[in-house]
């Protein structure tokens, strides 16, 4: 069980839905990513660069044949902070007596 | 609000969210209806060519069944962009499988040796159809299920 740690860096609306989504998956390509959360190519690498920096995702760049393609991870560290941040999420909801289902 | 900063509700919105997100990856990952059937009626292709003991018609079948495997095998991995993580399934969800295959298999191997101390002609079709009409029914529940346990795993990790 993770630490509670509430980390701001993931909460931002468009970083928290695409952590959420790597979260979810052992590595996700840049056009899956843009697809799924409707993001320009730019508005999504700016994303990217900023949980890069933070040390939250790896990016790899390969070909496939001659088609380059980019794919995402999300870092053990980003893992470790994503896992702490629902923690944090979990325990305010929890505090204050809602209660939050998944949906189906 | 806390010290964060977030309210209960944004924090309750931002869960909904992280749901919806594994939702959305753990959905477009499973395998689609179409394979079921598309798999199953290689099988019997393939067992009813190696059956009819003409060696043109194994070498065709034989063919077609590695083509048509690797046409419906290699769609459905290269629709993936994204690859479901591991854990998501855990071990009640990789029994689940283990189980389903052998299930199958035995089911086959059962009709088909029943089949043929009955007497009937082409026992190893007829156990073949019996392995093909059970993945069409039950390909689509089994994802379904597989879905739910995925779905429905605490979020957070090891948690």
């Amino acid at each position: 069980m993770s630490a509670p740690r509430f980390d701001e860096l993931i909460h931002a609306p468009t970083r928290l839905s695409l952590v959420s989504l790597l979260a979810a998956t052992e590595w996700a390509e840049f056009r899956y990513l843009r697809e799924q959360l409707e993001l320009s190519d730019s508005a999504l690498s700016k994303q990217l660069s900023t949980l890069e920096q933070a040390g939250y995702v790896e990016i790899h760049k390969s070909f496939v044949g001659k088609r380059p393609r980019t794919s995402v991870t999300l870092s053990r560290a980003g893992r470790a902070a994503f896992d702490g941040h629902v923690a944090a999420l979990q325990d305010i909801v929890a505090r204050s007596g809602l209660t939050v289902l998944p949906g189906g | 609000m806390t010290d964060s900063g977030a309210t209960p509700a944004s924090a309750a919105d931002a869960l909904v969210e992280i749901h919806a997100r594994r939702n959305q990856v753990v959905t477009a990952t499973l395998v689609p209806h179409w394979y079921w059937p598309a798999v199953g009626g290689l099988i019997v292709a393939f067992t009813a060519a190696v059956e009819t003991r003409r060696p043109w018609v194994v070498a065709v079948g034989s063919v077609a069944y590695v083509i048509g495997l690797a046409a419906a095998v290699g769609r459905v991995v290269l629709r993936h962009r994204a690859q479901v993580r591991t854990s998501l399934i855990g071990a009640h969800g990789a029994i689940t499988i283990v189980g389903y295959v052998l299930i199958l298999v035995a089911l086959g191997l059962g009709t088909g040796f029943a089949a043929e101390a009955a007497g009937l002609a082409w026992p190893s079709t007829i156990g073949a159809i019996t392995t093909a009409g059970a993945m069409t029914a039950t390909g689509p529940p089994l994802m379904r299920y597989l879905r739910r346990v995925m779905i429905t795993r605490p979020l957070g990790g090891s948690r």
